[in-house]
């Protein structure tokens, strides 16, 4: 199991275009992933749970469990801090 | 059967005849809510079916828009397509159908859980991803009823499309070659609908307002985009009217084909550059097939319009590089902010003006909003990096805004090279639209590396004529001894200081204020994108 915390950076927080790009990133993967934020737990490959997950400058926690669990935590946990994707 | 006038805002030039088209609204309902248990394995593959097949209409139709350069449109079905082969939506309606429930019937279920989620939270961006969502789980669902994914399914001859408003769902699945117009109660020359019109080439007339209501019913409609009005069963003589037009106007755009794409100078070898004016970065496409060799004003209040937030950073980011990347190495000039008192700003106390055109607009506003303003200058500079972009700042009056203009756009530079962000360069320019600035354009000149003459607002703050005042039509005119020898004066101090001049108000596309302009010393003229071949042939012949 691979996990990293980041600051979301787009300005308008993770949904529509942004959303749609990180979650394509995130089926590029084998893993399971899910994005963590305070007690919520959503699978980070449906772009209907990331939407409107987090705003601006929030923190939350990408965790990934599989073969390619280190690649797809550091991929992902970059894209979500961006300022645009 | 009554002949009914639609006045509307001319949002896409053209003419045409055709019977009218009003699309079905709202998706279909099911006829069939519950399955029975031996039909469970069937019913999953026709769900999953369904789904596959609106994901890839979805994401064929984002290919299409990004290939023809609309970054934004494409952006959204993007969004849409991932929606439809949402993971979670799929096991929420798979669950639902083990339990018996129509596939179609699911869909709609799961999806209006998803939508009333979105619309609680107290986002206002976010709240309007409900209506996504219903658009994507309505679309499944209408695969699987096999009505076909939109109102349209019934559109077999070409037709004038009438309609309340139409989502970018509902033009990008109109058959090709079918719509021959569109008249919509809703919208302005920056809506969705105004900007397919444009690119697919065929008039519109959009918000005409709720008197669409009472015209629904017609057999057939006449269609102006250009004067922007419709008349529906039109009787026979409005008919031949209108087709005479329409030929009229296919000829003339024929006959101007051999100009669109000249570099056009006079007789005495006198170039000039005959660029665009865009009003959204959706327009760089079409603009650049007429001819455009730049940008000669990028309004940029489109962003700000028609919405309760204000655009970040990276969204006006988007939008200047979309149209920077477009035009490549040709120049795109891109006008500051220019909106004052007779619109409303959320998030900026405008308070009430009795004046709003000779109030606190332009660079006025933008020099006391700083924080607004820099949001504007960093996004043009990072932009800056994918093409070739010019600032332009309205409404001056004197070199003191200027310079502090010129403070703030070094200020953003600074502070982006000290975050590490790639910028471009850009050179800073002057619209030349306030008495003042034209009285001044010797003092101006030699701090700008531009000038841009605003003929519209240059004309009625000089002839104190109000730009809206029907009665005042005999002053709303560049062509009056006050205005030409503003003009002169700032051609003059322009040549003296080595920089081009353009003009980009109404004045440079019309044939007859040409030759004047260019005697006067202009450089560029930049129009409205359809008139850019007839300008060309009219400098030719100078």
């Amino acid at each position: 199991m691979a996990e990293r915390e980041t600051t979301v950076g787009p300005e308008e927080g993770i949904h529509g275009r942004p959303a749609a790009q990180f979650v394509k990133a995130a089926k590029g993967f084998s893993s399971q992933i899910v994005i963590v934020k305070g007690d919520r737990e959503v699978n980070a490959k449906s772009v209907l749970k990331i939407t409107g997950l987090a705003r601006k400058g929030e923190k939350v926690t990408i965790r990934a469990e599989g073969k390619d669990a280190e690649e797809a935590v550091e991929t992902l946990a970059e894209l979500v801090s961006a300022d645009e994707p | 059967m009554k002949l009914v006038k639609l006045t509307g805002i001319g949002a896409s030039e053209g003419v045409a005849v055709g019977p009218a088209f009003v699309p079905a609204t709202g998706w279909p309902e099911p006829e069939r809510y519950r399955i029975k248990e031996d039909e469970i394995e069937a019913e999953l593959q026709r769900f999953r079916d369904a789904a596959e097949a609106v994901t890839g209409k979805l994401s064929e139709t984002a290919d299409e828009l990004r290939r023809s350069g609309h970054e934004e449109e494409a952006g959204i079905f993007e969004f849409h397509a991932e929606m439809a082969e949402d993971p979670e939506l799929a096991s929420a309606v798979e669950e639902r159908i083990r339990s018996l429930e129509s596939p179609e019937a699911a869909v709609l279920a799961v999806g209006e859980e998803y939508a009333a989620q979105f619309a609680e939270m107290d986002d206002e961006y976010l709240a309007s991803r409900a209506d996504d969502v219903r658009d994507v789980t309505g679309q499944i669902s209408a695969e699987l009823i096999g009505l076909g994914a939109s109102g349209f399914g019934a559109l077999k001859t070409p037709s004038v499309v009438l309609a309340h408003s139409l989502a970018p769902s509902e033009t990008a699945r109109i058959p090709k070659g079918m719509a021959l117009g569109f008249v919509t109660a809703e919208g302005s020359r920056t809506s969705h609908v105004s900007i397919m019109a444009r690119s697919m080439g065929i008039p519109a007339v959009v918000g005409v307002g709720e008197v669409l209501e009472d015209a629904l019913d017609a057999r057939k409609v006449a269609i102006d985009g250009g004067e922007g009005t419709a008349i529906t069963d039109p009787d026979d003589d409005t008919v031949a009217g209108f087709e005479r037009m329409s030929a009229e106007l296919a000829e003339e755009r024929a006959a101007l084909d051999e100009y669109r794409y000249i570099e056009a100078k006079t007789s005495e070898g006198r170039r000039i550059e005959v660029a665009a004016n865009l009003g959204s970065a959706s327009e760089a496409v079409d603009a650049l097939e007429w001819g455009a060799e730049g940008v000669g004003l990028f309004r940029t209040e489109f962003l700000f319009m028609e919405r309760d937030d204000l655009p970040s950073e990276d969204e006006q980011y988007r939008a200047y590089s979309a149209v920077a990347s477009a035009f490549g190495e040709k120049p795109v000039i891109i006008r500051t902010l220019d909106v004052g008192g007779d619109k409303d700003l959320p998030g900026v106390d405008q308070g009430h003006e009795e004046n709003p055109f000779l109030g606190w607009r332009g660079i006025r506003m933008s020099l006391d909003t700083p924080d607004l303003f820099k949001r504007q200058l960093r996004a043009i500079l990072r932009a800056a990096a994918h093409g070739n972009l010019k600032v332009m700042f309205p409404m001056v009056a004197d070199v003191g805004e200027l310079r502090a203009a010129k403070a703030m756009l070094q200020e953003s530079r600074r502070e982006l090279e000290g975050e590490g962000t790639r910028i471009g360069e850009v050179e800073t320019g002057v619209m030349i639209e306030t008495p003042a600035a034209a009285v001044c354009a010797a003092e101006l000149a030699k701090e700008s590396a531009f000038f841009s003459i605003g003929t519209n607002d240059l004309v009625q703050y000089t002839l104190a004529a109000d730009r809206g005042n029907e009665r005042l039509r005999r002053l709303q005119n560049a062509d009056h001894p006050a205005v030409l020898i503003l003009i002169r004066q700032t051609c003059e101090a322009a040549s003296a200081a080595g920089i081009p001049v353009g003009v980009c108000g109404e004045a440079a596309g019309e044939p007859e204020m040409i030759p004047k302009l260019v005697a006067l010393g202009v450089t560029e003229l930049s129009m409205g994108a359809p008139s850019i071949p007839r300008a060309k042939k009219v400098v030719s012949g100078l």
